[in-house]
């Protein structure tokens, strides 16, 4: 993809290990935002941007309401609300009913994004136990973006990458440890 | 190398404290019930506890107490946390070492532990 306006990354359990190994290789020159929507429970709120943070030389920062899209920024989802993006390129934080057992939910992220960025957007979906992100991804699809997995035979939790690969028509499946490379050939 | 023994009953909470304090050099075990708690500090005997206010069984207050009733386990810091508002007040009741508020960061995680081990 060239020209790439935004990846949205969306993970579920065993998603941490993988940011972990991704963010020390990205080059500090990123052009485009990073917007990661992990599920978790509220209560660890500081701490998973925290130590994303101390993996990247990149600035790292948990999304405010209403806040603009910079690119070169990681953004991390805060538990407990879903994320949409806007057509206006900011944030926007919604406290409605959970999706998918979850909230935030990945599909809402993704299908968001799609229509903001449309083929300027990748979305990258890691391990986890459910189906969410899904539909997300067929979504990202049909505005010509670019749906990308985790390869489910890395992933600590196989379900959710393998079920999007079952079902949705994937551009590139990748190992954990091409995830950082992969993410700087976007430019 | 010191030894941390964090009960907590979110599982995310646990996972980020695992990378954190292996990342400073600790020794880490955690646990997502106050069941049994004498035992289960007895079997690895650490350095220093972390004890979340809301934590199955008998929860964070009583487990603490029960552990500074112990004889030999009542002289390892017990660092109470909590997202409730009263922390500092729950952690007295407790009897324990000291308090941190959720939501906190990694440096206020380690200070607390280099205030509590030296």
């Amino acid at each position: 993809m060239t020209g790439c306006e935004a990846l949205v990354i969306g993970g579920s359990a065993g998603s941490l290990e993988v940011l972990l190994k991704a963010l020390p290789v990205l080059d500090v020159t990123l052009t485009f935002p990073i917007i990661i929507v992990i599920h978790r429970k509220h209560g660890a709120d500081s701490l998973l941007p925290d130590l994303l943070s101390s993996r990247t030389r990149l600035r790292v920062k948990e999304i405010d309401e209403k806040e603009a899209i910079i690119a070169g920024t990681i953004y991390i989802a805060p538990s407990d609300y879903h994320l949409l993006i806007e057509q206006n390129r900011t944030f926007s934080l919604d406290y409605s009913e959970k999706i998918n057992y979850s909230r935030p939910a990945i599909d809402v992220t993704f299908q968001t994004a799609a229509e903001v960025y449309k083929n300027k957007l990748a979305c990258l979906l890691l391990s986890g136990s459910n189906a969410d992100g899904v539909n997300g991804l067929k979504t990202v699809k049909r505005w010509g973006g670019l749906a990308l997995i985790q390869d489910p035979d890395s992933a600590q939790v196989a379900y959710m990458p393998a079920q999007a690969k079952l079902h949705v028509e994937i551009d590139e499946i990748l190992s954990i440890e091409n995830i950082g490379e992969f993410i700087n050939s976007l430019k | 190398m010191k030894k941390v023994f964090v009960f907590d009953d979110n599982a995310d909470i646990l996972e980020l404290c695992t990378i954190i304090l292996e990342d400073a050099g600790y020794e880490i075990k955690t646990s997502s019930t106050s069941n049994n708690i004498i035992d289960q500090v007895l079997a690895y005997i650490p350095d220093i506890i972390f004890m979340d206010n809301w934590l199955p069984d008998v929860g964070g207050i009583e487990a603490t107490r029960e552990l500074k009733k112990h004889e030999t386990l009542k002289a390892i810091p017990v660092i109470y946390f909590s997202a409730n508002n009263d922390v500092k007040s729950l952690a007295n009741e407790a009897g324990a070492d000291g308090y941190l508020s959720k939501p906190f960061d990694i440096q206020e995680l380690e200070d607390i532990i280099t205030r509590h081990l030296n």
